[in-house]
């Protein structure tokens, strides 16, 4: 018997009982049923994709085995009529009022378009460069996602998009994929306006995984070469403006979702490129007078002072936070610092990674304020992360040669109990705090 | 806009992307200046495609220091190789990066540069500038089975094809020649 019917069956006594009023007795019986929906329409649109995705098998498997047998004209027809008819299919269910359907025969069609590409390539002996083939297979996703207000398609258009760029850097040894930032651009725009979170999670993931394999063109991993120095300044400076964006849109009250989401990332990318600045070793690098590394840098830069000004008039006034006040502070700090790096000499190293991992810590201090603020707990669990693998980071850097290697292992097995049972507890205090605002709130 | 004609726009911008890529193919089969090559087969076999042979065309390799045209070229670059016929099969003259006017030339992409080759007869690494090139025309779908029957040809067989060359440089296979027999010929449906 289902958690409604019980109710129903038992909400009559309590009324009697005088321990629920008659209105709230309704009220529960009318969550109660709001939940039930919510849960079958899930494992709805579960049996939809999944049913989608044996069709498409099928598709596949048929043709693997019959295809030598079709004459042409045959293998056209059948390509043709089924991607026509998965998008027929899809405008019938939608009708009728059967979104979930829809959706899956929307999603069929994006898959058909994909698959008739290759089997239209192979009858024709079409062998051309095939990531050309992935972009065209994504556009198609994504045009389909964005004319019929479908998430699962734009996010199959999103993740093809990624696979395009993953071919063209990784597959053809491309020095750094430009076009990507333009499909994603492109993409980006219905994803923010429509709200949809999960493709803007696939967005974001495929702009730090561009980023990753443009890193590795741009630096070559080069020890003795300057550039991953300053890309890894550049980078920093490029996410910490997208995670002030993602401020600014926290104020616009229907982004709110958005804003966490891009926080997120965003947070994750900056805080990951000032964990590699602690480090003395890539501060060795030799810095040649690279007048466009300059030029980049100070764009970012600029970039990031304009937001944050920006940030700054919107939230002036007698209501602003002081963690915003000291932050401003704290952005000054590591802004100068980040110039003085460009043109430090090599033998600093050791002190600008002291200066760096003071300006880090307190980084993360200020983002664990930031987090309760905005009430965005994964960044509250970020924070603790970041923070616990540099503190493993430091003490392998300090201990390593100084202590006999039993004593340090066992300091480490010390540090690793009694830091990560503090850690976490005050991880849950955060994120509790953050929930009790929320109900507070609600 | 309403739901169907948002449905009609989906459906015929991708059936015209579709239709696109035949009717590109078709053109270039049409209009095309029929080109005999050399090739050696290798490596057939699609995962789930059927059999498939990859071709690899004496054309492919190109020793610059023995043609026309220019010298310097980088991975990736889109390059122009004019083709003159010979007895039986057409060759490489030159190679250019712009589009050399007035000739036939076949377009392709630079896999690779080198600057050394392994010469099989004397066994040792020889300086020989040269590059890799890939057309597009190199993989050739044939019936179930037929792959490895073309992968191992018998002693005495050779197999070229027939490329159709448009005025844009685009290549297709008009045919596959055994001994200068057609084999398979590709049409419309």
């Amino acid at each position: 018997m289902s958690f409604r019917k019980q109710l129903e069956q038992r909400l009559p006594h309590w009324v009697e009982q005088g321990w629920v009023s008659a209105d709230n007795a309704d009220h529960i019986l009318q969550d109660a049923a709001a939940g039930e929906r919510h849960g079958p329409r899930y494992l709805a649109l579960a049996f939809s994709l999944l049913g989608v995705i044996l069709i498409g098998s099928g598709v596949i498997t048929f043709f693997a085995a019959n295809w030598a047998a079709m004459p042409k004209l045959l293998k056209l027809g059948v390509l043709f009529s089924a991607l026509w008819g998965s998008y027929v299919l899809a405008g019938v269910f939608e009708r009728r009022q059967l979104p979930l359907l829809a959706t899956a025969m929307l999603l069929l069609g994006v898959i058909l378009f994909g698959s008739n590409i290759m089997l239209i390539a192979q009858i024709y002996h079409i062998s051309a460069h095939y990531p050309d083939g992935v972009l065209v297979w994504a556009l198609g996703g994504v045009l389909t996602g964005w004319l019929m207000r479908s998430q699962p398609a734009m996010v199959a258009g999103l993740g093809l998009g990624v696979l395009w760029t993953g071919l063209e850097s990784q597959g053809f040894g491309r020095e750094v994929h430009w076009p990507f930032l333009l499909f994603l651009a492109i993409s980006a725009w219905p994803v923010v306006q429509l709200r949809w979170r999960i493709a803007l999670h696939v967005a974001l993931a495929g702009l730090l995984l561009w980023s990753w394999f443009a890193f590795i063109a741009m630096s070559g991993w080069d020890y003795h070469d300057s550039a991953a120095l300053y890309l890894v300044q550049v980078y920093f400076l490029t996410y910490l403006a997208l995670f002030l964006a993602g401020m600014l849109l926290q104020g616009r009250g229907d982004a709110q979702a958005l804003a966490h989401t891009l926080q997120r990332y965003a947070a994750f990318a900056a805080l990951g490129c000032l964990y590699l600045l602690t480090f003395p070793d890539l501060l060795r690098h030799a810095r040649h007078d690279h007048l466009a590394w300059w030029l980049i840098t100070l764009v970012a830069l600029l970039l990031v002072v304009a937001l944050a000004a920006w940030h700054y008039r919107r939230t002036a006034g007698a209501m602003r936070p002081p963690f915003l006040n000291w932050g401003l502070g704290l952005l000054a700090a590591v802004l100068v610092l980040l110039l003085a790096n460009l043109a430090a000499e090599r033998h600093l190293a050791a002190l600008l990674a002291l200066l760096f991992n003071l300006l880090y810590f307190a980084g993360l201090l200020w983002l664990l304020q930031a987090a309760v603020h905005l009430e965005n707990r994964a960044l509250v669990n970020m924070a603790f992360f970041f923070f616990a693998i540099t503190l493993l980071a430091r003490y392998f850097d300090t201990f390593w040669s100084l202590m006999d290697r039993s004593l340090f292992f066992m300091g480490g097995g010390l540090l690793l109990l009694g830091g990560g049972y503090w850690l976490e507890r005050q991880r849950r205090r955060l994120t509790r705090q953050i929930a009790g605002q929320r109900e507070g709130r609600a | 806009m309403t739901l169907r004609s948002r449905l009609l726009v989906i459906i015929l911008i991708q059936t015209l992307i579709l239709a696109g890529m035949i009717a590109k193919r078709q053109w270039t089969l049409a209009s095309g200046t029929p080109v005999v090559l050399k090739t050696q087969p290798i490596d057939p076999r699609s995962l789930f495609r059927g059999d498939y042979v990859t071709f690899n065309y004496e054309i492919s390799r190109l020793k610059l220091n023995e043609l026309e045209g220019d010298d310097e070229f980088r991975r990736h670059d889109h390059i122009y190789v004019v083709l003159e016929p010979g007895e039986p099969y057409w060759r490489a003259r030159a190679v250019h990066r712009t589009p050399p006017p007035g000739q036939l030339a076949l377009r392709g992409t630079v896999q690779y540069v080198a600057d050394y080759w392994w010469n099989p007869q004397t066994g040792a690494s020889e300086a020989m500038p040269h590059i890799n090139v890939r057309y597009g025309i190199e993989d050739y779908f044939v019936p179930e089975g037929e792959g490895r029957v073309l992968e191992r040809p018998v002693e005495g067989e050779e197999i070229s094809l027939r490329v159709a060359v448009d005025r844009f440089g685009n290549g297709a296979i008009q045919a596959l020649l055994i001994n200068g027999v057609e084999r398979y010929r590709e049409t419309l449906f």
